[in-house]
């Protein structure tokens, strides 16, 4: 109660003192950034007394403090904050590769593509069937032409099967947990990004295949896709021994290297057109799997410790950019569209599990771990956006509440995963980079 | 993006190099990390380089100012009252007086300079010539620590030259500050402009109200991720408000750190969270400072350069040696113990590009900056053996941690 309070004065203090001065040197993006830090800050710590992971704190601080409600964050300031959201974006993947280990990997790397197939292909279908069902309610498909109407429904269900690795891995950070379901839901949400970013390239060349768009809009060829994946392979390894190497011969101001790494392989990324996720992914995994033990314990610690801060920002903005209004407004055909994709996720989950012969907590609790959705999906979004503009802003509408509406049930389901399956104390939650959760992942 | 990637593979590259190198350096030649990052900075900047361009560097303003505040917010953290009233009062007289003369003597000599070498009018060149005096009135404590952690014993001498480096700290951050709310340049929207009293009431309150509200925020916290969450923000929402009103971030965030670390009994976390990302902060700030050098349009800008190194050395040690006298204390410091005094860290360059960041567009800014950079890259590299010139002479028997040396009353050895 006492920071809501100094967070309120705080928030008079800003108003007060807006008139008094003028714009320069980024300093309202400053004001703005402090105040978000706090603010999420506040509003995490009381989720997680109501039981609720701290992200779903920072996502609501967002929407509150956004553009949206009390619009404390402006969204010139947003726009300026980009570059953090960037940052924690790189850190994320880098920090989702280095928790896979190899020897996991190949133990389990049969069962996570089955339940990964399987989810995918239920949820997809599920998603699907139900655009089918809905077209009359759904403004860009009501009146779409044939073939423009399968198009659509193909694009849109392809988005909305995407997951999250920022939220999977900002609450296993937040949590510590290091168990079966854990490092299962992990291992999936991580292959689904590859899966999806091959699944969107088909699906858009088929859609421009069957319903070509207006205008002359180029699309990547598949050498390109191909480079996009393979490319990324080959400068996220790269990367990784580089790590590694620094690791073993330097061993030295771990977290500015990690920051400086991670921004390093998205510039190259960027610059070498490959997929700047997946670089990072395996630049993480690299340098974990070639490194000693200590030593990457030691950069895995860095990096939560680094990546703590931002996380908060990171999801903070990501609740700043929520259009409540937007989200209120579509709730009616999103709900049903966020339920199917849920029920797709776990009935798939249960299939693959029991193909794979997984062990039962993994087939009962995964799926909970798999709703979240965020920046990938946005992504895609605004690439489909652009290719069909006449039905986009609504499509982006749709995809951005059901996001929405994901970003904030998937965390909280995955908390309740990690507590049911027993691999997090519901009572005591280790903190984000906290020294509990260095413990725990050293275990 | 080839621009940022190449920026980011040079940075990563002379970082490691100038890290390496300048820990054998250190280690075996005493000689403090700093000024090759603000070289690098003007390798990369537009006036060599230009890797860096003016519009990048514009893009990084906040994460300038941010570096600014943290290094304020670090000074007033350093002033924890229960050890400062455990310290000689005797050692305080000496520290302000020194600090008040040198900044003095330099302000006064460097308005005449100034207005003689560019022809001016004297009241165009007491605002720069003020802030080259808060400039000059800063030391580095980093040639100290350096040698703290190889003495057995710290005596008198280290000591006083602990107490002086903040003290200086503090006179130059109170009288920097008060010249920019002096010289406050920003329109308002409101029926007046505040008054430069009331800028300067606006900068103390932003960090006195900061800091109560942000004692009362942190509570009883004492878990070290948590609190630098918090502490960021703190800074960060202070920097950034006392940058939009265009007050210097320096007085507020260290009044903050200051209060902080005075009123919460988490004071070592406190110090710890805010020095885990000080080193970083300090690199880029120093990268930036150099990379936004420009000496401008102004025909030789050496020669106020090399004259403010000369007059700041002479002031320094001149003032050094008065305080001690007037205090009584030459005998136990000795005649030239503002020799510890000569070298110049972060603080300066935080000072001088705050004074561009806010000033540079006014008359002489340039001279400023181009001084206060030549005047680190001098006698920055060498703080510790300033340092070590003084406390070798007065403590010699203790001064070699390689030797085994039986112990002796800190008074006692720095007599000797």
């Amino acid at each position: 109660m006492r920071r809501f309070v100094i967070l309120a004065l705080l928030y008079l203090g800003v108003q007060l003192m807006l008139p008094l001065g003028e714009q320069g040197h980024g300093s309202e993006a400053l004001v703005t950034f402090g105040f978000l830090i706090l603010a999420a800050y506040t509003v995490g710590e009381l989720t997680v007394r109501l039981g609720l992971p701290k992200i779903v704190g920072y996502l609501f601080a967002g929407m509150a403090f956004g553009p949206s409600a009390l619009s404390a964050v402006t969204p010139t300031a947003i726009g300026r904050l980009a570059p953090v959201s960037d940052l924690a974006i790189a850190l994320i993947a880098f920090l989702a590769g280095a928790e896979l280990r190899w020897s996991d990997l190949r133990v389990s790397g049969s069962k996570l593509v089955k339940m990964l197939g399987c989810e995918l292909v239920l949820s997809l279908l599920g998603i699907a069937g139900l655009l089918i069902g809905l077209r009359h309610w759904i403004p860009f498909l009501a009146d779409a032409p044939g073939a423009k109407f399968a198009a659509f429904v193909l694009l849109f269900s392809t988005i909305a099967i995407a997951h999250s690795p920022s939220v999977t891995v900002a609450l296993l950070s937040e949590t510590g947990a290091r168990g079966t379901v854990a490092k299962t839901t992990l291992g999936v949400v991580l292959l689904s990004d590859v899966a999806v970013v091959l699944l969107f390239t088909f699906s858009q060349t088929l859609a421009r295949t069957i319903a070509p768009p207006a205008g002359a809009v180029t699309l990547p060829s598949p050498g390109l896709v191909a480079w996009e994946i393979a490319g990324a392979l080959l400068v996220g390894g790269a990367i990784g021994l580089i790590v590694a190497l620094y690791l073993r011969v330097v061993q030295r101001e771990l977290m500015l290297f990690t920051m400086l790494v991670t921004l390093f392989g998205a510039s190259l990324a960027q610059a070498t057109h490959v997929e700047i996720l997946l670089t990072l992914m395996t630049a993480g995994f690299v340098a974990e799997n070639v490194s000693h033990s200590e030593r990457s314990e030691a950069m895995r610690s860095a990096l939560e410790r680094s990546a703590a801060p931002v996380f908060v920002v990171f999801f903070a903005l990501a609740g700043a950019q929520i259009a409540i209004r937007e989200v209120v407004s579509t709730l009616p055909v999103v709900l049903p569209i966020a339920i199917v994709r849920a029920l797709g996720i776990w009935m798939g989950v249960g299939i693959g599990g029991r193909w794979a012969r997984a062990e039962v907590v993994e087939r009962r609790y995964v799926w909970m771990g798999l709703v979240s959705q965020a920046g990938v999906a946005i992504g895609l979004v605004t690439l489909v956006s652009s290719l069909y503009p006449e039905a986009g802003a609504s499509m982006r509408t749709l995809l951005l509440s059901l996001i929405a509406v994901n970003q904030i049930a998937g965390p909280v389901l995955f908390r309740r995963a990690l507590v049911r399956s027993g691999e997090v104390n519901d009572s005591v939650a280790p903190n984000v980079g906290s020294p509990a959760a260095a413990a725990v992942s050293l275990e | 993006m080839a621009g940022p990637f190449v920026l980011i593979l040079i940075v990563a590259g002379a970082y490691l190099a100038a890290h390496w190198a300048f820990e054998w350096l250190g280690t075996r030649y005493l000689l403090v990390s700093g000024a090759e990052y603000l070289v690098l900075g003007i390798l990369l900047g537009p006036r060599v380089s230009g890797i860096l361009q003016v519009s990048v560097l514009d893009g990084f303003a906040p994460l300038m100012v941010l570096a600014i505040g943290w290094i304020g917010a670090s000074v007033g953290s350093a002033f924890y009252i229960p050890r400062v009233v455990r310290s000689y009062g005797a050692a305080y007289r000496v520290a302000f007086v020194e600090a008040a003369l040198a900044l003095a003597a330099t302000a006064a000599f460097l308005t005449g300079v100034l207005a003689w070498l560019y022809q001016l009018p004297l009241a165009d060149t007491i605002a720069p010539a003020a802030a080259l005096g808060a400039i000059a009135t800063v030391s580095s404590p980093a040639g100290v620590a350096m040698l703290r952690r190889r003495l057995v014993r710290r005596g008198l001498v280290v000591r006083q030259i602990e107490v002086t480096t903040g003290i200086d700290a503090f006179v130059a951050i109170v009288a920097f500050s008060l010249l920019l709310c002096v010289e406050h340049t920003a329109p308002t929207t409101g029926p007046r402009a505040p008054t430069p009293t009331e800028w300067a009431v606006i900068s103390v309150a932003i960090g006195c109200v900061g800091g109560s509200l942000f004692h009362l925020f942190l509570g009883n916290e004492r878990e070290i991720d948590r609190l630098f969450i918090s502490i960021a923000g703190a800074v960060i929402l202070v920097s950034g408000a006392a940058a939009y009103l265009r007050v210097s971030p320096l007085l507020p965030t260290m009044l903050l750190g200051a209060m902080l670390a005075n009123t919460r009994r988490n004071r070592g976390a406190i110090r710890q969270a805010l020095s885990r990302v000080e080193r970083p902060l300090y690199f880029v700030l120093l990268v930036f400072a150099g990379a936004a050098w420009d000496p401008g349009t102004i025909a030789w800008w050496i020669v106020p350069a090399l004259v403010f190194v000369v007059v700041r050395a002479v002031a320094k040690l001149g003032a050094a040696r008065l305080a001690a006298l007037f205090n009584g204390m030459t005998e136990s410091l000795g005649p030239r113990w503002g020799r510890a005094l000569l070298g110049q860290g972060g603080l300066a360059i935080a000072i001088a590009l705050n004074y561009q960041l806010f000033h540079g567009t006014m008359l002489l800014a340039d001279v400023v900056f181009t001084a206060a950079i030549v005047s680190i890259v001098l006698t920055d590299l060498s703080s510790a053996r300033f340092v070590q010139s003084v406390v070798g002479r007065y403590t010699q028997p203790v001064f070699d941690a390689q030797t085994p040396v039986r112990p002796v009353p800190a008074l006692e050895a720095d007599r000797k």
